[in-house]
């Protein structure tokens, strides 16, 4: 019969134990452990594996689906926002050249203001230079006897009288 | 049972384990080595490399487990006895 | 051994007596069982089923709470077996992966984290039902069946030519391998759960308080690791016979 040796302490105490045991001792528990391990395994299959197998696979695929119309809307937004570019980019061009003819054309009506107002006042001024012509050209026709006058009398009172004549 | 018997079986339990740890040491030591190697060189590959060591340094440490294995059967299973 | 009968110190506290391969023993009609062993499976699978059971009964699309937990233990457990069998093929694998894994890695916490060496037994103590023999060379037989099975379905007589893979004289070797791979499955869960709890019963017994907490929590990320790898090396295998040799990294 095989003792049975009992570890006490480190150092390996032996003694002699009248009970029958051993480390390697195969017997019916293995086999009947294998077909619990099989039940188990099946029982396992029935409440978990399967169902919570399914919750995952269906998550999975929920995730998958929820991902996959994420990204069409996010195509679709994308699309919108370049025609929504586009579309500004025209108005803007539009409005750039609105502000271009508006602006050549109040400086066409202000240049044209500005040479009439010119022309007028040209003409106004050569008119007024023809009145003071006029006036002066007049001033000196009626001062000519005057100044003879006064010439005259200016030389008889330098040279006398008896030689002016 | 007979002394002769259980004094050498205890010795031999003690060479089994003994002996049996040195392989599986140097094998062990350089396989870690190896993985910090691999670590400094690829700090991003940690995680894998970590898991791969590990599950090498279990089949390393199984070898010096044998020869526990076998030190426990000369010890309480003695098939001398 | 009497000559070490000196050196048996009487353990003071009640909760640090290290025990290994001591079992309750059950008779079930001519059959034995290991007792612990059971008690603390059906404790593992009752978590798991109230789990499963409080995540399934009322399935929202936004998970919360444990729905959320057990969600993402399912992706989990989804990306391990889609990177490991394929991504046309891992479906019907995810049950049987995802019940190794979680079976292992709520066995390998319960025992790290349980105190349930409070509970007294006649015989025997309760632990991890990982850290029993009978119940990894059950779980690696079972992913050898699977893994035969896959092969079988996909690939019907023809699965058997990949023996002869890549070379005909290599034909022993590959029988070999069917062999040494539950071995090696089961030994080294087995193994490491095993020697966690070794190393945490020496150091409780040495030193009660504080110091064997690094260990301990060391002990935790071994567990979930070997929890890992056995999910992952089960879906490797199947994988590998499914779509044939090669494509994946050859464990030893």
């Amino acid at each position: 019969m095989i003792p049975q040796w009992t570890l006490l302490l480190a150092t390996a105490a032996v003694e002699e134990v009248a009970e029958k045991g051993k480390l390697f001792d195969f017997d019916a528990t293995l086999p009947l452990m294998a077909i619990q391990i099989v039940v188990l395994v099946l029982v396992l299959d029935k409440l978990f594996y399967t169902p919570l197998g399914k919750v995952l696979d269906d998550r999975d695929e929920y995730i998958r689906g929820g991902l996959s119309t994420a990204k069409a809307r996010l195509a679709e937004a994308e699309a919108l926002k370049t025609q929504y570019e586009k579309e500004l980019a025209e108005t803007r061009r539009e409005s750039n050249t609105v502000i271009v003819t508006a602006k050549a054309e109040a400086k066409k009506i202000a240049d044209g203001q500005i040479a009439e107002t010119q022309q007028a006042a040209q003409v106004q001024r050569e008119q007024a230079q023809q009145e003071i012509d006029k006036q002066k050209q007049s001033a000196f026709t009626a001062l000519e006897p005057q100044i003879e006058a006064l010439s005259r009398q200016i030389l008889t009172k330098l040279l006398g009288a008896e030689l002016v004549k | 049972m007979n002394p002769t018997v259980a004094a050498a079986s205890v010795i031999a339990a003690a060479l089994a384990v003994g002996l049996a740890a040195i392989g599986p040491g140097i094998g062990q030591g350089t396989a870690a080595g190896s993985a910090v190697e691999g670590i400094a060189r690829q700090p991003e590959a940690e995680g894998k490399i970590r898991g791969t060591l590990l599950l090498s340094l279990a089949f390393m440490e199984s070898l010096t487990i044998y020869g526990l294995v076998v030190a426990l059967i000369l010890l309480f299973a003695n098939p001398f006895a | 051994m009497h000559m070490l009968d000196g050196l048996n110190i009487i353990n003071p506290l009640p909760l640090a007596a290290l025990e290994v391969g001591h079992h309750l023993y059950w008779r079930v009609g001519g059959l034995q069982l290991h007792g612990q062993v059971f008690l603390t499976s059906w404790f593992v699978i009752g978590l798991l089923l109230i789990a499963a059971i409080a995540a399934g009964r009322n399935v929202q699309r936004i998970p919360s709470g444990i729905q959320n937990l057990m969600e993402f233990a399912l992706e989990f457990i989804r990306n391990l077996t889609k990177e490991h069998i394929g991504e046309k093929e891992y479906r019907p694998w995810v049950p049987f992966i995802g019940t190794l894994f979680l079976f292992i890695f709520v066995s390998n916490w319960s025992g790290a984290l349980l105190p349930w060496k409070l509970i007294h037994l006649p015989a025997g103590e309760l632990a991890a039902p990982t850290g029993d023999i009978n119940t990894t060379v059950a779980l690696a037989l079972l992913t050898s069946l699977a893994y035969f099975y896959a092969g079988f379905r996909k690939r019907g007589l023809g699965y058997l030519a990949k023996y002869l893979e890549p070379q005909p004289f290599l034909l022993p070797i590959n029988i070999l391998e069917d062999f040494t791979k539950p071995l090696s499955l089961s030994f080294r869960l087995f193994g490491n759960i095993l020697a966690d709890e070794l190393v945490v019963g020496v150091l409780v017994l040495l030193v009660p308080f504080i110091v064997p907490m690094p260990v301990m929590l060391l002990g935790l990320f071994t567990s979930a690791i070997q929890a890992l790898v056995f999910a992952t090396l089960a879906a490797v295998y199947i994988g590998e016979a499914i779509e044939g040799h090669g494509g994946h990294e050859e464990e030893h």
